[in-house]
């Protein structure tokens, strides 16, 4: 375990400093509490108060559009590519760091996802505590995602006038050394960190009516529940709670061809299972038609099938899904309303 | 092989999706590589009447038009509906929230006695369609990535999702957020949510997504605490035809 | 931006060359495909292939060709989508790409030493068709072997010269039937396929029933062959869905907690009965 510390005062000089060798890229503000990762050229861009970002991280990983194979039919060239950047991303809450470890599960999962598994090794990952909830949507102490669980270089943690940060992992180490802004933490800073940690227990709790554990078995019994009809009457398939959510990585494969006919590329796009095709075949048949059962399956994809194939929720507890749901339908009362059907 | 022969005709429409086609400059040259053009009369005068593809727009509101079209659709092997007016009726199609006589009227005065005049209908209200390029005016990448499915020979199926999805890859902050009205959750994507990347409302102008939440939709006007007039006087700007499809 | 070459993605196709094709009905072409160099697909009955084409895009279509049949492979393409029409337009000669194959298919490991009952109808004669040939190739490996075919008129009846040779045969039980019918030199019933399932002999504890159709079928076939007794996890179905991207990522596939590229398409009744998105 190794802790540093960078004084408040130096924040903007070690994103400057940062920015001028590297692409840094941070949380901003869009106005309306809305937020984005952009890049950024100083500290001062950077909103270190942010709640959830309006796409999550996810966007660096898994690009929205990504360009997977470039062909040229008349020199029969058929090749499989990665286009990428190198980009340091500053400031992941643990939600998101979460969902990046859920990613991670997925496409490491044989047959493995090479363009994803390179690309994310070109990212430099500087994760930054919520010492306190961002909103009321978060459920992030249920998933067990409010304190840090590792899958991050470096971890920044706010204290009264310096961000005490854990070096986790060689390349993140590299980084501190480059900006020599970084001091080693003294105790006093450790007894600060452990003082945000233990006002953070006291501050998260449980945002649902049911616990950690018991929240699998919660959707064991769900299939057949009221719940999903009054989500079908609700939801209008806009899609924006997939899109938004940092472990969701459905995606559909396109193809384009330049106007000579002869060159072109085949591409992923995200995609998400509360369009309306996404489950249609070829002969027509939807296999989730009503919006009330694609409700379902999105919900199932958090709570019970991840623990089934990868022992872990999907949600992370961002609360994106709740605040960006055209219909208002929230994460948090769904659950509740699950448990007070079984009770 | 010879190249495809392609028409260009305009029925109740501002010619702006013409427009769009020529502003194209260097992309024109490709796209010539691949068809001949026949007949285009914003940017040429030579005429022609044989072709293999009629790009058709504006939309189709008197007895004239619907003779028109069905001759068009007669001698062409390919039908593309082109822009707002031509795929879902547009803006022309206003003029259906009225009674057909009093509305002559109020536009035309004394002049009336004169017009002949039918509801607006969609391209494909008249005539079979085989391709939709929707939007008011048609988004640039939407034509071409039509106009080589079209001389590939292959279908292309408009998103049938709504603008949203496109929108939220965009990274838009929502304009419900900023306390604005807009078309998007109806809407079908397919423009890369252009208007809303620039600053501006959806409108509607690609037409209402074929299974639109009834409920949710309401459910959603009272949470924002939209009145329903509202709503569907907006929805009617562009989609007012949409109502002869329901009929049929 | 900086662009790596990947030599292991797992969307990389190989060069497939059409070697033969056949418009079978209107709307059914068939294609005989060999891999560039010589190359072994090495499937099993009830595989699928991701099979695309430049520019347009990649399906995922069933392999119709028996294992036992070396260096060429065959599928059949139904013109309904953008990637099956810009299909149908290729011939001899053409070049596809080809990705595969993917999934679980027929256990034939199984399935050898004990008794088939073959259930197809419609579509579901093609991935079958690969099925059937292999048992008759290794005939002596099965047991009993019961064939049962349908679909809507005796025209819509693909693979007939190969069908007709099935029901010559001794080594095994053949029966069909359409739906409807206006020929009157049809040798076959009438009716559903649902109606041929009574009047077979069959050991329910040692038969093996292999079923695919259009989804609507499933259902009553099941109930048939429930009522001759066969246990559900003898049943063996294979599902439809639209794979993308063949390899359990992309979602478009998921029937509840499955991916039916992965861990199908080819399932027991037993693994799905209780997945209420599955039939």
């Amino acid at each position: 375990m190794q802790y540093v510390i960078l004084k408040k005062v130096n924040f903007d000089d070690f994103i400057t400093a940062l920015a001028a060798q590297e692409k840094v890229v941070g949380p901003v503000a869009r106005g309306y509490d809305n937020f984005s990762f952009q890049e950024v050229k100083s500290g001062k861009e950077i909103s270190i108060k942010y709640i959830p970002t309006i796409l999550p991280p996810k966007k660096y990983f898994m690009p929205q559009r990504e360009k997977l194979i470039e062909f040229d039919k008349s020199q029969n060239k058929f090749e499989a590519v990665l286009e990428y950047d190198k980009v340091v991303i500053f400031g992941i809450h643990t939600c998101d760091l979460a969902g990046i470890q859920c990613l991670n599960m997925v496409f490491s999962d044989k047959p493995k996802d090479i363009n994803y598994l390179v690309r994310k090794n070109k990212l430099l990952i500087i994760g930054l505590e919520c010492n306190v909830y961002c909103d009321q949507y978060a459920s992030c102490k249920v998933v067990d995602n409010h304190l840090p669980n590792g899958g991050y270089d470096l971890f920044f943690t706010e204290l009264p006038d310096s961000f005490i940060v854990h070096v986790n992992t060689l390349r993140g180490d590299e980084l501190i050394e480059k900006t020599r802004l970084f001091n080693p933490a003294e105790k006093i800073h450790l007894d600060q960190l452990e003082e945000v940690r233990k006002k953070k227990r006291e501050i998260f709790k449980d945002e649902v009516k049911i616990g950690h554990h018991e929240l699998s078995k919660l959707f064991d019994r769900a299939y057949d529940s009221k719940v999903w009809e009054d989500l079908d009457k609700r939801c209008v398939a806009c899609g924006n709670c997939t899109n938004v959510c940092p472990s969701c990585y459905c995606f559909d494969i396109l193809d384009n061809m330049n106007f000579d006919f002869n060159t072109g590329d085949r591409s992923r796009g995200w995609d998400s299972c509360q369009n309306e095709p996404f489950a249609k075949v070829a002969t027509g048949e939807n296999f989730r038609k009503t919006r009330g059962a694609r409700q379902r399956h999105r919900y199932f994809r958090k709570f019970k099938y991840p623990v089934e194939r990868y022992s872990r929720y999907f949600c992370t507890g961002c609360g994106r899904c709740t605040r960006t749901c055209m219909a208002k339908i929230s994460l948090k009362e769904t659950i509740n309303a699950l448990v007070d059907e079984q009770k | 092989m010879s190249k495809p022969k392609v028409a260009f005709f305009d029925f109740a429409c501002c010619e702006g999706c013409q427009l769009q086609m020529a502003n194209f400059g260097e992309v024109l040259l490709d796209i010539l590589n691949l068809v001949d053009i026949v007949t285009f009369r914003e940017v040429m005068s030579e005429k022609s009447e044989i072709y293999d593809i009629a790009i058709i727009e504006g939309s189709i509101t008197t007895a004239h038009d619907t003779e028109r079209i069905k001759n068009i659709r007669a001698k062409a092997k390919v039908v593309i509906a082109y822009g707002s007016c031509a795929t879902i009726g547009g803006i022309n199609g206003m003029k259906n929230k009225f009674d057909l006589e009093e509305i002559k009227k109020y536009v035309y005065r004394d002049g009336a006695k004169q017009i002949e005049t039918l509801p607006t209908r969609a391209v494909h209200q008249v005539v079979k369609v085989d391709y939709f390029i929707n939007c008011c005016p048609v988004y640039p990448p939407e034509i071409l990535k039509v106009l080589k499915c079209v001389i590939a020979g292959i279908p292309y199926a408009v998103p049938d999702y709504a603008v949203c999805v496109e929108c939220k890859l965009n990274e838009n902050v929502c304009m419900y957020d900023k306390g604005i009205t807009c078309l998007g959750p109806v809407t079908k994507a397919g423009c890369n949510s252009w208007c809303i990347n620039n600053g501006n409302i959806c409108y509607g102008c690609r037409g209402m997504v074929t299974n639109p939440a009834k409920n949710g939709q309401l459910d959603i006007l009272a949470r924002h605490k939209i009145p329903l007039d509202w709503i569907t006087n907006k929805l009617d700007m562009y989609n007012k035809p949409r109502e002869l499809d329901e009929q049929k | 931006m900086k662009t790596l070459k990947l030599t292991d993605s797992e969307y990389l196709v190989k060069q497939g060359k059409i070697i033969r094709a056949k418009q079978m009905t209107k709307l059914e072409k068939f294609f005989e495909i060999a891999l560039a160099g010589g190359e072994s697909l090495d499937h099993e009955p009830g595989q699928f292939v991701m099979v695309s084409i430049p520019g347009v895009g990649e399906a995922p279509l069933s392999i119709s060709s028996s294992p036992t049949k070396r260096g060429s492979f065959e599928i059949v393409a139904r013109s309904v989508g953008k990637v099956t029409s810009a299909l149908h337009k290729l011939d001899t000669g053409d070049t596809i790409g080809v990705r595969g194959p993917f999934g679980k298919g027929f256990p034939v490991q199984i399935l050898e030493g004990n008794d088939l009952l073959v259930v197809a109808a419609g579509l579901g004669l093609v991935p079958l068709r690969s099925l059937i040939n292999f048992v008759i190739d290794n005939r002596r490996d099965f047991g009993k072997v019961n064939i049962l075919l349908g679909c809507k008129t005796p025209e819509d009846m693909l693979f007939g010269d190969e069908v007709e040779s099935w029901r010559k045969r001794i080594d095994v039980n053949f029966d069909y039937t359409v739906d409807r019918c206006s020929d009157s030199d049809w040798k076959g019933n009438i009716g559903l396929i649902t109606s041929l399932i009574p009047g077979v002999t069959i050991d329910p504890e040692r038969t093996f029933a292999a079923v695919i159709g259009p989804p609507v079928m499933y259902k009553y076939v099941i109930i048939e062959l429930l009522k001759k007794n066969i246990p559900e996890r003898q049943i063996l179905v294979s599902l439809e869905r639209h794979m993308k991207c063949g390899i359990g990522k992309c979602g478009h596939c998921q029937i509840q907690n499955y991916y039916c590229c992965k861990d199908g398409p080819v399932f027991t009744y037993e693994q799905i009965k209780s997945k209420k998105e599955a039939l």
